[in-house]
């Protein structure tokens, strides 16, 4: 859709779509790196990836959400 | 009623979830058929009932039921199917009606006297509606986007540099395809299940203090009770309305999301 | 001593209760200073918009860490 043609309530709409994908983003960021890590430490018997994992999952869905919306 | 068995000690204790929410079946013997059953299966019957009133004769200047559901049919179009699905709005009217009227009698019934349960306490009505909601939105999808297509505009959103792909692909993935559905679940549970608890714990505040152990220390503890009930009661109807709302809007969102991919 | 009162259950939770207000107030903070300012300058709603998203994210963030505290610190 163009810049021309947009309706207000398309950015209204974008807004609630956003605000609310913003969450699950988050958690899924956290449970796929942080349960990879602790998969990890399971497997190498370590404690170490899974707090590693878990704030790479934040940096990267942050990253991820304000690439997709923070524009 | 099994709410009251603490009041065999001698102390207050607080309502437990497993007293309030795990009920035993209302006919012995029978132990699917629990209160939450019976009263899901009233509000489908007062939900089809009132809608037949309303709508199995309208007229061109509405009387009675009829006036009153069409405000909220109404409310449904103007709020949550327009914003969301814009000219496809008036197909979907069908199951956002159904689904607003269905969660909020869900709801509502956690404060309707003798009845007192709000169904969707119990994760699994909620989750079968938000599994359904799920089903129709990868239906949709794939329908109108193709396989392949629904998912490239699901797990690669565009303008990113190539690599990162890699790392944010699967993140998109599980937050559509798993953790949405079960958000979407899980927000009316929780709020219904806290909701509950809260008016709960305060009526037996005021109950135990007012009624079973009356004592002058205790009756300004039992009459904050009675009166966090009453508050209690009116924040949770609004509650109810909003979360009623909230559903039938992201399953809107949804629905939405799977017809236009996003810009 | 008698005892006056006592709390069962898992610690963990009141970690997650308490992790939880400061985003609570944040977010509370943050969409509502939005709203304003979109009131008061419709015109920069684009803007705004942004922020406020941003704002959000790592308002959120901070909450679902609090989230998975209690298992990253459960076995130390």
């Amino acid at each position: 859709m163009s810049e021309q043609e947009r309706r207000p309530e398309d950015d209204g709409q974008d807004f609630a779509n956003a605000a609310w994908s913003i969450p699950s983003s988050l958690l899924a960021g956290m449970a796929i790196y942080g349960g990879g890590g602790w998969l990890l430490d399971r497997w190498l018997d370590t404690s170490a990836f899974f707090p590693i994992g878990v704030v790479l999952g934040v940096v990267l869905s942050v990253y991820l959400v304000y690439r997709k919306y923070g524009r | 009623m099994t709410a009251l068995t603490v009041l065999a000690d001698d102390q207050f204790g607080a309502p437990t979830p497993d007293e309030l929410f795990n009920l035993p079946p209302i006919i012995a013997g029978v132990d699917w058929f629990t209160k939450p059953v019976l009263l899901a299966l009233l509000s489908t019957i007062l939900v089809i009932g009132v809608c037949w009133a309303a709508f199995a004769s309208p007229k061109v200047v509405p009387r009675g039921v009829q006036n009153v559901v069409e405000y909220g049919y109404m409310f449904v179009r103007d709020q949550v199917a327009r914003p969301f699905l814009g000219k496809d709005a008036d197909r979907w009217m069908g199951l956002l009606v159904s689904v607003f009227f269905l969660v909020l009698i869900w709801n509502v019934m956690g404060v309707i006297p003798l009845a007192q349960f709000p169904v969707a306490s119990h994760i699994a009505f909620p989750a079968v509606l938000a599994l359904s909601i799920y089903a129709l939105k990868v239906y949709l999808g794939v329908k109108h986007q193709g396989a392949g297509g629904y998912f490239k505009n699901m797990m690669f959103p565009p303008g990113l540099p190539k690599p990162i792909y890699l790392l944010l692909a699967p993140i998109e993935f599980l937050s559509n395809m798993i953790i949405a559905p079960f958000t979407h679940a899980v927000r009316l549970f929780a709020n219904m299940f806290a909701g509950h608890m809260l008016i709960a714990f305060f009526s037996m505040v005021g109950f135990w203090f007012l009624f079973e152990k009356l004592t002058p220390l205790g009756a300004g503890v039992g009459v904050v009770g009675v009166i966090m009930t009453i508050i209690l009661t009116g924040f949770e109807m609004f509650i109810q309305f909003l979360q009623a709302f909230l559903f039938a809007m992201l399953a809107a969102m949804y629905i939405g999301g799977s017809l236009h991919p996003e810009h | 001593m008698s005892v006056l009162a006592e709390v069962s259950g898992n610690v963990t939770a009141i970690g997650y209760g308490l992790a939880a207000i400061g985003p609570g107030i944040g977010v509370g903070i943050i969409f509502g200073q939005g709203v304003q300012a979109i009131a008061r300058q419709p015109e920069a709603y684009g803007l705004i918009r942004q922020n406020m998203l941003l704002g959000f994210v790592l308002t959120e963030a901070l909450a679902l860490i609090g989230l998975v505290a209690p298992f990253i610190f459960a076995n130390i």
